[in-house]
Order: structure tokens, then C-alpha cells, then sequence
């Protein structure tokens, strides 16, 4: 399916720089039909199997305890599916779930799953309408049928040659003719070409449901330019990621084993894209920022307690900063105080008191802020003012679970 | 077309399926539910697939229906005869309990019963800890659902089929035909795959297990069926139990 990025790894032994030199086309947008009517049901026998083993798996996402009830969140995120797609979505089922990785899946009987890692990192509707018709691509370019099947004929090619090699190299060798060593190696190489062009075509179609997901966006006005900037935003927090680390970033789905294309190569066809589909159209278009803003508000503590506490400090900055770039908010500054008190590292202890010390002096400050500054403060042995803190949080959260403990802290 | 294993293949496989013969296992003390005990039988999880060319297995709607339903009737007549108060389960709404819940138990077990499958009956696997004992559990889940549910044992079945398609069952022949120049490497063909185990819900605890691997079979037929829930729960009748402690 098409589940978790690069997890789907067959056995492959060497053989990758003889494939290096293959290439990642751009698919452009035009010409690319939907293969999936409304009302759809499969005639084919494996897509029919592929379709049942998948109900099971769409049963225990119904009732996953990481299935996150968010009524209004689901209407919305559903509209921009019907919007891209131009007509209602019945076939189209949708899934939000707690998990703080960036991304979306789309399995091919309609089953969408769309990650609270994508809703954190999203700044506008048009961002998230670039995910979704990039995963609605998938379903109506019938990807993972296609994908299955190529593969189940590879498998067949690979085994047929594998049974001939043995039987001919056997023959070869009993007719006296010597070893069969030679007819073996060409055999496993030519199998391990094979192996690659699986991940080649996998390739393939992201480029090819980048196109398709580009074309819907750019179709309902949406601006094209989003899918571009999704990417940018990526990479970026990658980075950010990596340099905390004292790392490099790296891209890994620059391998010949990554079912996905290059990350960079990715943004730079979607935005070449954009540019061919922005000069065809002449409409307006917009990115639906304040309609996006409104609907995750509510989720927006979730998100960033999510992630914060992912403990990938890099990514987690980068995220709180970018979301700065529109005002500090109390909830953003005592997040910034979460990822370094996680963090932990020498000096860390004060930046979180800081932090801390900011959201509360804000007037939309949560109330577990209050309580951090006031822990802060007790250490910082500000004795009363922690005090005043903690009845602060007392009172803005009087039944906390915590609250018995700092009811306790006040007593000593 | 499709066929079972090609004759080659099917010794090979029955060598080793030998290895594995089916050996049931019990907690200590397991006595088996007899006379008034309230029993579901979960939903069980049953699926034929074929076997490509290639090897992968492929799902087959028609034949995982047909397969189930035959499953179903055999475990049916099977209980009809053994008394207690058993309800067969088919949707999770019959199973009583939450939804949430019954899937995961379902889910649970087929865990739990792999690892058993790989601890308790294969050599390789055998753990040091696990070498007298039988101690293996649903653990809390299994006990809220009984409670829930008022049942006072779940039985779980867990099958897989599998049959080679024609392709496959043509590239066995001639792997076989390496036999005669002696490279003799012949792909394997369909294999039959089940388990089952009775959960006590009071404790969690699996009182009786036993599984079935076998290249032979075939659940798509009523007979098969029946075969592969006789050889299942063949031991699990107070008789057999009688007659087992006599022999120790």
C-alpha cells in the first residue's frame, strides 16, 4: 500500500551504482485521467483480494485509540477532498491520526489516513489541499494495484529465471561443459536489476500523483505554488533538525532503494509546474490561510505537544519559530520552554525558565504555563513568586490532573 | 488452473511439516470446560490465498468467503456436540463487548499465538523459560472483555490457506526436471496454516492451544474444513485428556 514512506524494502544484495544512472522524469500535469469512477468497485480478482485484506486493516483504524475524534476538523479536511475532486467523496474515507510524522497515506479502496504531523506543519489550506490531491492522485491513477501488479510480474520473471539458471546451469555443467558459476551471476544480476526497476516504478508514480494532485489544486483555484512550499518547509525543518544534531542533513530518498523521489527534486518540478500552470490559467487564486488558521486553532495545543514531545528539539524549533513568524502566542512561548527543559542540555534549565517566564506574561498564556513558571521560579528560588504562579494555575485549571501535586508543593 | 503442490514438493514439505507435528499444549491443571460454561467463539480470522509464480501471496475474496463460512459450520457442528453454552461469534457485534475491544483481541491473539507457534513448537525457537511451563496470556484485555461479556471462555482461530496458481505449480515442474541433472531446487508450493487457542476470561491465560501446518488440505471445501477443526480441537475433549494423563 501506500503506507509509511520507505518501509517497503525487499531483499536486494549490491548492485546499486549499476542503476545509479536512471532518472526521475517529470510527469506533467496534463493528460493525467482519473481510472477511478464514482461508485467504483473492483472486478478483478487480486484487486478484489487487495480490497478485502484491506477491510480488516480499515477496522482496527475505526477503532485505534490513536484515531483522533476531531468532528469538525473531519468535515473540513473532507471538503477540500471534494473540492479538489470536484463532486461528493463517499469513496473517499478519511482518517486523522495521532502521530506526529509528517505525512498522509492512501490505501487503493479508498481508505485515506491523514497524519497530525501533516496538520502541525501545514500553513495554509492550500498546503494541505497539495497533500491530499497528491494522495487522491494515487487512488485514481490506481498506483497501488498498478504497483502490485508490476511487481507480482517482476516476481515471476525473477523466479522463472532463477528455476531455468539452475536446471540450464545444471545441464551445462553435467553435459561437461564446466561450472556453472557464470550462468548464476548473470542470473542474480539481472534479478537485481529487476529489484531496482520496483523502486524505479515506485518513483514513478509519486512523480506522476505529484502531477495529478497539482493539477486538482490548480484547477479549484487553489495557488500551485503551495505543493512547492509544502516541500521547502520540509526540507528546512530537516535541516534544522540535523544542524541540533551536528549532523548533515541528508536526503534519503536520494537512494536507488527509496520508493519516493528526491526530496529536492520533488520541489523543483512541483514549483516548474506551478510556473506552466500559473501561466495557463488566469483566475485568481488563493491559499486559504485564514480559513486553515480557524479550523486547526482549536487542535493547535495537540499538535505542538506532539511533536514537542517527539524530542527532535531542531524540528520542534523550527516549527515553533515559523509559526512566530505571525506573533509570539503564550502557547508558543511555553512550548519553546517544553523543548528545552526536554532537552536538557547545559544552560537549557534557564532558557526554559525564560521561556516560560515570556508565555506567562502574555494574556493568552495556557495554564500550564503558569505552572512551569512557577516550578521555574522556585528553583530560581523566587519563593514567592512561584507561589503566585501555581495559584495561578490552580485556579485557571482547578481540576488538573496534577493538581493534588502542586496542591502539595503550596503546603511544603 | 490451479493445483496443489506438485508430488516432489509435497514429500519435501511433509518432511518438515514432520518436524512440526501438531503437539497441542495446556496450562497446568487445564481441565477442559465441560457441562455449563458460557463459551464464544470469536470471529474467527481465515484467509486463502494463491500462490504466484513469483511467490507472493494474493488474497482471494471468493475463496477467504467460502472458507470462512465452511470454518464456521464445521466449529458449529463441532460445539453442537460438546454441550455448554457456546455462541459462535461471526460479526464483532455478536461477540458482546466493545467493539475496540474485540478487535484487539483478535489482533492480540493472532500476536500472542505466532509467538507461541515459534517459541513452544519450533526447535530453533524454544526458549529456555518457556521449557516446562505454558504461561502465555491475553493478559487485561482478555479479562474486561469477559466481564463485558459474561463469557467465561473465548476461542480464537486463526487459519491461512494457500494453493499454487498454474504458473506456479508449471515452474515446479521444472524445478523438478533440475532433478535429473542434479540441481534439484524446486520452489514450494501451497501450504495450510492454523491455530487455535482457548482463553480463559477470568484470568487472561491461554488454557489450550494447538496448531496445524500441513501441505495438504484444503478449506475451501466443507470436508476440508471439517478435517482441519477435527485435527484442531481433536485433543481438547475431556476423554483425550483422560486418556493422556493415563498414559503419563
Amino acid at each position: 500500500m501506500r503506507g509509511s514512506r520507505r518501509q517497503f524494502m525487499l531483499g536486494v544484495g549490491g548492485c546499486a551504482a549499476c542503476m545509479s544512472g536512471l532518472t526521475n522524469a517529470r510527469v506533467l500535469p496534463t493528460d493525467l485521467e482519473a481510472l477511478i469512477p464514482a461508485g467504483y468497485k473492483p472486478a478483478d480478482a487480486d484487486e478484489r483480494g487487495i480490497w478485502q485484506s484491506i477491510e480488516q486493516i480499515e477496522e482496527s483504524i475505526q477503532t485505534s485509540p490513536q484515531l483522533l475524534q476531531a468532528p469538525a476538523m473531519h468535515a473540513y479536511i473532507r471538503s477540500i477532498i471534494e473540492r479538489l475532486v470536484g463532486r461528493p467523496t463517499p469513496d473517499l474515507r478519511l482518517y486523522l491520526m495521532r502521530n506526529s510524522s509528517f505525512n498522509a497515506s492512501m490505501f487503493p479502496s479508498g481508505m485515506m489516513i491523514v497524519h497530525t504531523g501533516l496538520m502541525a506543519r501545514v500553513r495554509n489550506e492550500a498546503q494541505l489541499a497539495a497533500v491530499l490531491g497528491h494522495e487522491a492522485g494515487h487512488y485514481f491513477r490506481k498506483h497501488s494495484i498498478d504497483q502490485y501488479r508490476s511487481i507480482r510480474g517482476k516476481a515471476a520473471a525473477m523466479a522463472w529465471l532463477s528455476t531455468a539458471t539452475s536446471v540450464g546451469g545444471g545441464a551445462y555443467a553435467a553435459a561437461g561443459y564446466g561450472g556453472a558459476g557464470n550462468w548464476i551471476y548473470a542470473a542474480s544480476a539481472i534479478n537485481a536489476a529487476v529489484t531496482m526497476s520496483v523502486f524505479q516504478f515506485s518513483r514513478t508514480h509519486e512523480a506522476e500523483a505529484d502531477a495529478y494532485g497539482i493539477s486538482l489544486m490548480s484547477r479549484c483555484g487553489y495557488s500551485p505554488y503551495a505543493a512547492s512550499q509544502v516541500w521547502n518547509q520540509l526540507i528546512e525543518e530537516r535541516k534544522a533538525s540535523a544542524a541540533y544534531r551536528d549532523k548533515r542533513y541528508k536526503d534519503r530518498s536520494k537512494s536507488v532503494l527509496s520508493t519516493h523521489p528526491p526530496t529536492e527534486d520533488r520541489m523543483q518540478d512541483l514549483a516548474d509546474t506551478a510556473e506552466f500552470l500559473s501561466a495557463r490559467n488566469e483566475q485568481a487564486v488563493f491559499d486559504g490561510r485564514a480559513e486553515w488558521l480557524a479550523a486547526v486553532e482549536p487542535h493547535r495545543a495537540m499538535l505542538l505537544d506532539e511533536q514537542v514531545r517527539v524530542n527532535d528539539p531542531g524540528a520542534s524549533l523550527y516549527l515553533i519559530e515559523s509559526l512566530a513568524q505571525d506573533g509570539w502566542t503564550g502557547l508558543l512561548r511555553y512550548n519553546e520552554g517544553e523543548i528545552y527543559r526536554l532537552r536538557g542540555e547545559a544552560g537549557d534549565q534557564e532558557k526554559a525558565a525564560a521561556a516560560y517566564a515570556a508565555a506567562a506574561a502574555m494574556p493568552d498564556a495556557p495554564p500550564e504555563a503558569w505552572r512551569s513558571h512557577g516550578y521555574a521560579l522556585l528553583k530560581a528560588g523566587k519563593a514567592e513568586d512561584g507561589r503566585v504562579a501555581l495559584n495561578r494555575y490552580l485556579e485557571m485549571n482547578p481540576s488538573a490532573k496534577d493538581a493534588g501535586l502542586v496542591r502539595f508543593t503550596l503546603a511544603q | 488452473m490451479v493445483r496443489r503442490v506438485m508430488p516432489v514438493t509435497a514429500i519435501l514439505l511433509l518432511a518438515l511439516a514432520g518436524c512440526a507435528a501438531p503437539k497441542q499444549q495446556t496450562s497446568v491443571g487445564y481441565v477442559p470446560p465441560a457441562g455449563n460454561h458460557k463459551v464464544v467463539v470469536m470471529r474467527p480470522d481465515i484467509a486463502v490465498d494463491v500462490l504466484t509464480v513469483g511467490g507472493l501471496l494474493e488474497r482471494r475474496e471468493d475463496w477467504t468467503i467460502t472458507a470462512r463460512d465452511n470454518v464456521l459450520a464445521s466449529l458449529q457442528a463441532q460445539q453442537a456436540k460438546r454441550g455448554g453454552q457456546t455462541q459462535i461469534a461471526i460479526t464483532r457485534e455478536s461477540a458482546g463487548g466493545e467493539d475496540a475491544t474485540v478487535i484487539a483481541l483478535n489482533q492480540l491473539h493472532q500476536a500472542v499465538g505466532q509467538s507461541v507457534m515459534v517459541h513452544k513448537f519450533s526447535p530453533i525457537g524454544a526458549l529456555p523459560t518457556k521449557k516446562d511451563v505454558f504461561d502465555w496470556t491475553l493478559g487485561e484485555l482478555a479479562v474486561q472483555y469477559g466481564a463485558q461479556s459474561g463469557y467465561d471462555y473465548a476461542f480464537f482461530l486463526y487459519a491461512r490457506d494457500s494453493f499454487s496458481s498454474g504458473g506456479r505449480a508449471a515452474l515446479q515442474a521444472v524445478g523438478a526436471l533440475g532433478c535429473i541433472v542434479g540441481v534439484c531446487v524446486i520452489p514450494p508450493g501451497g501450504m495450510q496454516q492454523a491455530f487455535a487457542s482457548l482463553v480463559e476470561l477470568k484470568t487472561g491465560k491461554l488454557v489450550w492451544f494447538n496448531h496445524v501446518l500441513s501441505s495438504t488440505g484444503d478449506i475451501r471445501t466443507q470436508a476440508g474444513a471439517d478435517a482441519l477443526v477435527e485435527k484442531l480441537l481433536e485433543g481438547m475433549n475431556p476423554e483425550s485428556q483422560a486418556k493422556k494423563k493415563k498414559k503419563a
